[in-house]
């Protein structure tokens, strides 16, 4: 286990190297100046150029060294020799301010949020959708796996059909309908959760509306695979040895049919995390998510490198943890991940 | 479920948990306003967003500031208590009060402004507005020998850089050459290139507000790789931010919301009227209208929903209604804001439609090429007025935008400029636009290659576009293609001259003809246009020459005349509303002025018992600040005038 997790670990940069120079060299391509508010009017030519020149956006190759160099943590290492941090630290230290934020992995300005640097945004906003994303996984493994049981209990009866119908309704109504239904019903007409302000406390909503689609299909996943289980020849064992029936579903078969939904869970739960433009959009979440489509209608290059290079991360290490949680739930499981 | 997975379920619900009694919402501020969209930044010289302009006209103040309520919008003392003009009209000597203080406790003195405006003309903090600042006498030169000096930094061997040098050297030359000294620490003297009639306006634009000068330097160094001055932008946030408008900034949590608080070192605290103000962050038009019907927002800037239409047409019934009494206001001049809160309360009266500082056009490439080199049928100005004669643009205005928006013949919105006389423009005829065609060789529109109208996506353009291409089709004998792009790419091509009819809008920046009339100067870098009239251009000369006021406005009639009349390189079709959500009767301090760019600082909530709590109406003067006569703005600066009240 331990050279899967060491393993997996160093391949980590490698993957995100090869992210990183495919995403830049696509979202490089998208015509479209970042620097130029569509809004608005567009500067004297000499300032439109300094303002390309100042992010470096004049030049693919050098904005892709010292992009690489920055968010690699060299340049930070660099600075810490070369006394350039102390120098830096000390001037602040004189005007009464506190030292300069210095990330080891430097993600660079965000274009359109001129303010914030990538890093400030990646910590305002992944901890709120990790936050959701994790109780919307919850929900759905709550309601996912009772709909799959129920199922899978009786194939083919009504409850059975019933549980099936409202997951294919999960998994094929958009996110936009279901949010805004909720928000009118439960906000605006009932007055029960707040509309446009966010508060962990009152993410019921928005976590149901993400945990939806989660929930249906693993409803789906787990009652294909108790289906299959009920008819096994381990599960005919248990019932001979005179076990309850209600034993023998929540024991024996659902541990079976667990399996499926563990792995489903890792990009899952990676996809839950990083937030959803829709639902963001709709209950006002100051997640992740929005950033995902926003960076790229606003190229804003900085951002758009940051979110996708945290997506990435979060791919390989929940993938990682599915893993690890495999061997660990069914310790049969060996060999090379 | 298997027992072990039982464990870190657990654990994931114990964190959330905790996480959701940790995260406490604060509680309501006194006005929750919704702007245009998230502020992008608080440094006043990198902005270049309307929302963030708003939120700079509460926490800075600029040398003058300008009152909202007035048809004038006439220019008040700010930082500056008064100013001299000398006969030439190129500089201006601006005496700063005394008491005028930062957030921070620190005064605010003429050094700051020598330092933001240093900060807008170096090209390493390089920002849109940035060329407001080339008014100043030297300041373009400046710009041009830092960019080349930096340019030079980085192409020279590593070992002879000195980027601190550079930088002694580029101050000193700032303060050689370029207009703006401070004498003392409440003087400031402003040397411009050439006379501009409207340089008090731009005083009060966020481009040209002061920071604290202390503080940004000490957020400021020089990257010694390319001599680049570098600011964190650490500073422009709470705590460290320092602001010297009414409001300071209490919070800014990203893309969740920011909170203002009463800046008690301001040195008028009667003008603010709320303690405290939150600007939540809703992107959502439908969670905006929402949050509005539960109360948990005042004011909402501007409502995209879909059935707004269906909201307006609301209000229209409730105001036939009251038909009788409307007419009455009106006739006595009370404004639209304030028939409103004459009226009884009703839920659909919040919705308003107030004029904005804009106009939608179309765009005609004027040039003889085409972006890609083919022939530009629309390079001859008789086809341009046969398309500009035959768009029915009542139609467009009235049911395909359905916001009460006025169809206009002018670029200008008239009425936004006071003693400004807008020119009448092409009214519709049909009959007229046929002939116009006919003379340019394209008889019932035979011979005419395909025409490409380019808009971007969202927005609704899609269907204007629709609308005008059928009409063209329809009266003109023509066909027309529908080119959709997204916004980057739709800049882009409007740049680079690939289109032959576009979309477009503009916004005025301030209370002068130019800003709309610049951009069609020769070689303008908005000029999407690309046209060119020598006449045109000298018009425009002849007035920024032009010492009277009065003549010098009618000299800009004529030049707008020429676009809208003659020339027509564009296609005004319709003025631009700004549609909103308040309740007049809870909330005061949004003015109706044409203006629409909304300083809310006297926003004040009716009968929460703090400020003034009486409501701000357009005061009945119609006297008119004739741009350019400083000494009658002086004039006006008394204490009455400053509260804007009639």
């Amino acid at each position: 286990m331990t050279g899967l997790i060491v393993r997996r670990l160093l391949q980590l940069p490698l993957i995100l190297w090869a992210v990183f120079t495919a995403t830049l060299a696509l979202a490089w391509a998208v015509p479209g100046n970042p620097l130029e508010n569509p809004e608005g009017r567009r500067p004297p030519p000499e300032v439109a150029a300094a303002m390309r020149a100042q992010y470096d956006l004049d030049n693919f190759w050098r904005f892709y060294w010292s992009y690489l160099e920055r968010a690699s943590g060299v340049r930070w290492a660099r600075e810490s020799l070369d006394g350039t941090a102390a120098s830096r630290a000390r001037a602040a230290q004189e005007a009464g301010l506190p030292p300069p934020a210095r990330p080891v992995f430097d993600l660079g300005p965000s274009l359109h949020y001129k303010d914030r640097t990538v890093n400030e945004i990646l910590w305002a906003s992944l901890p709120i959708s990790a936050t959701l994303g994790a109780g919307a996984i919850l929900l759905a493994l709550l309601i996912g796996l009772l709909a799959g049981i129920v199922g899978a209990v009786r194939p083919g009866s009504a409850l059975d059909a019933a549980t099936l119908g409202v997951a294919l309704v999960g998994i094929s109504l958009p996110s936009f309908v279901v949010g805004t239904a909720l928000l009118l019903v439960f906000g605006a007409w009932l007055r029960w959760a707040p509309v446009g302000r966010w508060s962990v406390g009152a993410a019921i909503l928005p976590a149901l509306t993400l945990s939806l689609p989660f929930a249906a299909y693993i409803a789906r996943l787990s009652r294909m695979a108790m289906i299959e289980a009920m008819g096994a020849d381990f599960i005919r064992t248990a019932r001979a040895k005179g076990l309850s029936e209600g034993r023998v579903v929540l024991r024996h078969a659902l541990a079976h049919a667990m399996l499926p939904v563990v792995s489903f869970l890792g990009p899952a739960t990676a996809l839950a995390m990083t937030g959803s433009f829709v639902v963001e959009r709709v209950f006002t979440v100051p997640g992740l998510g929005q950033h995902f489509v926003n960076a790229v209608q606003n190229k804003d290059l900085f951002l758009i490198m940051g979110v996708v290079l945290v997506f990435s991360t979060m791919l390989v290490v929940f993938n990682l943890i599915v893993d690890v949680l495999y061997r660990w739930v069914d310790p049969r499981i060996e060999g090379p991940g | 479920m298997p027992r072990r997975l039982l464990l870190p379920v657990a654990l994931l619900a114990v964190a959330l948990a905790i996480a959701a009694i940790a995260d406490r919402p604060l509680p309501r501020a006194d006005a929750v306003l919704i702007n245009r969209g998230d502020a992008t930044t608080l440094d006043p010289q990198s902005m270049s967003w309307l929302q963030d302009f708003r939120v700079a006209k509460l926490i800075y103040e600029g040398l003058v500031r300008q009152d909202p309520f007035t048809p004038d919008y006439r220019i008040l003392p700010g930082v500056a208590t008064s100013w001299d003009v000398s006969p030439d009209r190129l500089t201006y000597t601006f005496h700063l009060r005394t008491e005028a203080s930062w957030s921070n406790g620190r005064p605010v003195v003429a050094a700051d402004f020598i330092h933001a405006w240093r900060r807008a003309l170096l090209p390493d903090t390089a920002a849109d507005f940035s060329g407001m600042l080339f008014h100043l006498r030297g300041a373009r030169d400046f710009y041009a020998w830092r960019a080349r000096a930096l340019a030079e930094f980085a192409a020279s061997p590593p070992a002879d850089r000195a980027a601190e040098r550079l930088w002694a050297e580029t101050l000193a030359r700032f303060d050689a050459t370029v207009g703006a000294r401070a004498q003392g620490d409440h003087t400031l003297v402003v040397t411009l290139a050439r006379p501009v009639p409207y340089f008090l306006d731009l005083c009060a634009f966020p481009a040209l507000f002061p920071v604290c000068a202390p503080i940004v330097r000490a957020h400021e160094h020089i990257d010694p790789d390319t001599a680049r001055l570098r600011t964190d932008p650490a500073w422009t946030k709470p705590p460290t931010l320092p602001c010297n408008g009414p409001f300071e900034v209490t919070a800014w949590r990203f893309k969740r919301d920011m909170r203002l608080a009463h800046n008690s070192h301001y040195w008028d605290p009667a003008r603010t009227n709320v303690d405290t103000i939150a600007i939540p962050s809703i992107d959502d038009a439908n969670a905006q209208v929402l949050a509005f019907a539960t109360g948990a927002v005042d004011w909402v800037s501007d409502v995209t929903t879909s059935y707004r239409g269906d909201m307006l047409a609301a209000k229209a019934a409730f105001r036939l209604e009251h038909a009788a009494a409307v007419e009455a206001m009106r006739a006595q001049g009370v404004d639209e804001i304030e028939i409103d809160r004459r009226l009884p309360d009703d839920p659909r009266a919040h919705i308003h439609v107030l004029p904005a500082f804009g106009t939608y056009f179309y765009n005609f490439n004027c040039s003889p090429r085409l972006g890609d080199g083919r022939a530009n049928p629309f390079a001859d100005a008789r086809v341009r007025r046969a398309f500009a004669l035959a768009l029915d643009k009542r139609t467009i205005a009235q049911t395909v935008r359905r916001a009460g928006e006025p169809e206009t013949a002018t670029l200008i919105p008239p009425g936004s400029i006071a003693g400004y006389q807008s020119p009448r423009g092409l009214p519709r005829d049909v009959a007229r636009a046929r002939e116009e065609l006919a003379s340019a060789g394209f008889p019932g529109g035979r011979g005419l290659p395909t025409v490409e109208l380019l808009f971007n996506k969202d927005g609704g353009h899609d269907l204007i576009a629709q609308a005008a291409a059928a009409c063209w089709e329809r009266e003109l004998g023509v066909s027309v293609r529908l080119v959709q792009r997204e916004i980057k790419v739709f800049r882009e091509d409007l740049k680079n001259g690939n289109f032959m009819v576009s979309r477009a809008g503009w916004y005025g920046d301030y209370g002068d003809p130019m800003t709309f009339l610049e951009p069609h100067r020769t070689g303008d870098g908005n000029n999407d246009r690309q046209y060119s009239s020598a006449e045109y251009d000298a018009l425009l000369d002849k007035a920024a020459d032009e010492p009277d006021p009065a003549a010098r406005l009618a000299i800009l009639g004529e030049a707008e005349r020429v676009l809208v009349e003659r020339d027509l390189p564009l296609l005004p079709i319709f003025r631009y509303n700004q549609v909103m959500l308040f309740n007049a009767h809870r909330v005061s301090g949004v003015t109706p002025h044409p203006r629409q760019d909304q300083i809310l600082d006297r926003l004040d909530i009716l009968g929460d018992g703090k400020g003034a709590e009486r409501a701000l109406t357009m005061s009945g003067g119609t006297e008119a600040r004739t741009p350019g006569s400083d000494k009658e703005a002086q004039g006006s600066a008394g204490e009455g005038a400053r509260r804007g009240e009639p």
